[in-house]
């Protein structure tokens, strides 16, 4: 099977920290595919990912294209959970947009990605400006600029209305589809699991389970996951 | 023009123009209370070079980014809060300096200087060091600009944008530590703040882009500092302070402004 991110046991332990926050984890992209990474609150989802982006260090191996993580980060774009900055400072979206592309002018790029992320017209205006669905967006199309084959995807729908998640998902879907992307992506949201990937990874500090999500998710796999009190519904199509 | 009022306004209109320029990555990354503890620790650099019977000044330089190489690597160490840190270091290293001051022979005329600034006094020698020295930093601002504000707004993804961040971020700090050095000639170790932190901290008030913010900022101080040094040259009140109060003033002005506007 061809495969574009390969992780093996891959373990991170944070100094000063008794045990580590992520033990053993291994699994592999496929090119093109949606990946969703899914467990509880504190179970290493944030944590294997900036591994993976190279934030932390970790033990284990982390391949992409066959090559070390490190070497091809260039590759790779990033969407934060939250994007934390002084909403008192002056830097407008193209300006942030800018911060991000080489030295060439991108100016063009900038408006055609605006307009694919649905944000046409916000070019001039200021980030702090932006509700928190318009800022994931702009993050998005941060994350694009660089091309990237492999988009990495920290719980974008925190700190957006529940109207704004579902568009945000389905703008991803379409950006994903014209883009040629594989996706990995830590999400709490089990619809967005069933309507978009392709294949589930759950991990609650070690490694639960993984697989397509109509086949990994069922009601042991959530009791591992969420412990015993959690009622399951199965996900018909 | 008298002579002294010449050096005072060349080495005056630099050295705030650089100290704004670096305010603005000061302001955006919080950390106002770095270039107070610099300020104040360089008192010791400044006291080893009269005991040893160097130029003041370079030894300062010297000790400003000694100190802004140590505080990373402490804060890497002892993983305490980067204010908790500061906050040890401005005292003692101050107080190195005083104590260095108080067993070297003699009257110091010059610890009011270094305290309080003394650009009127300044040499043709210390003005051409000034402007060699400013043109070095506004000319690494200006090129790295882009990787700087990307380091101070993410610096995580800085790094995935290929930056080597611990690199330029220990450079920013020498640089920056050498400019409140300069500074220090021009309002004195206790205000140089002043200049750091007020001309960024007003254009941001008007600001409406990055691209504004780094237009006001430099011209904002440069304003400041030709008005102040004209007034305390007229009105024979030390240029330091007035520098400095003439900022909080014109920042209240533009705040009184802003709001009523």
């Amino acid at each position: 099977m061809n495969t574009l991110l390969q992780l093996k046991t891959i373990s991170v332990t944070y100094p000063g920290a008794s045990h580590s926050s992520v033990e053993s984890i291994s699994f592999s992209l496929e090119p093109y595919s949606i990946t969703a990474l899914i467990g509880p609150n504190g179970s290493g989802k944030s944590t294997l990912l900036r591994a993976i982006l190279g934030f932390i260090p970790h033990t284990g191996s982390i391949q992409f294209n066959g090559k070390p993580m490190k070497e091809q980060l260039h590759l790779v774009g990033y969407v934060p959970q939250r994007f934390q900055f002084d909403t008192s400072f002056p830097i407008t979206v193209s300006e942030f947009l800018h911060l991000s592309c080489a030295d060439q002018n991108f100016d063009h790029e900038i408006e055609e990605l605006l307009t694919q992320v649905k944000m046409d017209g916000k070019k001039n205006a200021q980030l702090s400006e932006l509700s928190g669905g318009q800022l994931q967006r702009i993050l998005l199309a941060r994350s694009l600029l660089r091309d990237p084959q492999l988009l990495i995807l920290d719980e974008p729908e925190a700190g957006i209305d529940a109207g704004g998640e579902q568009s945000f998902y389905s703008l991803l879907n379409e950006m994903v589809k014209a883009k040629k992307l594989t996706v990995l992506i830590a999400t709490h949201e089990l619809d967005i699991v069933y309507s978009f990937a392709r294949q589930v990874v759950c991990i609650n500090r070690t490694m639960v389970c993984s697989g397509p999500p109509q086949k990994a998710l069922n009601e042991d796999m959530f009791t591992k996951l969420y412990g015993h009190g959690l009622q399951f519904y199965g996900h018909h199509h | 023009m008298l002579p002294f009022m010449q050096r005072a306004l060349i080495g005056g209109i630099l050295v705030s123009c650089v100290l704004a320029y670096f305010g603005i990555f000061v302001i955006l990354r919080r950390s106002s209370f770095f270039g107070d503890a610099v300020a104040h620790s360089s008192l010791t650099g400044v006291a080893l070079g009269i005991l040893l019977g160097l130029n003041p000044l370079l030894t300062a330089m010297l000790y400003a980014v000694m100190v802004s190489f140590v505080i990373p690597l402490l804060r890497k160490e002892t993983r305490l809060p980067i204010d908790t840190l500061l906050g040890i270091l401005l005292p003692v290293s101050m107080a190195v300096g005083v104590i260095l001051l108080s067993i070297t022979p003699g009257y110091q005329p010059e610890l009011m200087s270094f305290l309080f600034g003394s650009i009127l006094g300044i040499s043709w020698g210390s003005i051409y060091l000034m402007i060699a020295v400013s043109v070095v930093l506004l000319t690494f601002l200006h090129l790295n600009q882009k990787k700087l504000f990307n380091i101070s707004f993410d610096p995580k993804y800085a790094t995935l944008l290929g930056i080597r961040v611990s690199r330029l971020d220990m450079i920013y700090h020498a640089g920056l530590a050498i400019a409140i050095v300069l500074g220090i000639q021009l309002v004195g170790i206790v205000l140089v703040n002043a200049l750091l932190i007020i001309p960024a901290a007003t254009a941001r008030l008007f600001a409406t882009s990055l691209a504004t913010m780094i237009l006001y900022a430099p011209i904002i101080a440069a304003v400041t500092t030709i008005g102040s040094l004209v007034l305390s040259y007229y009105l024979n009140l030390p240029s330091g302070p007035t520098i400095a109060v003439m900022s909080g003033l014109i920042f209240v002005g533009a705040l009184l402004l802003k709001h009523k506007v």
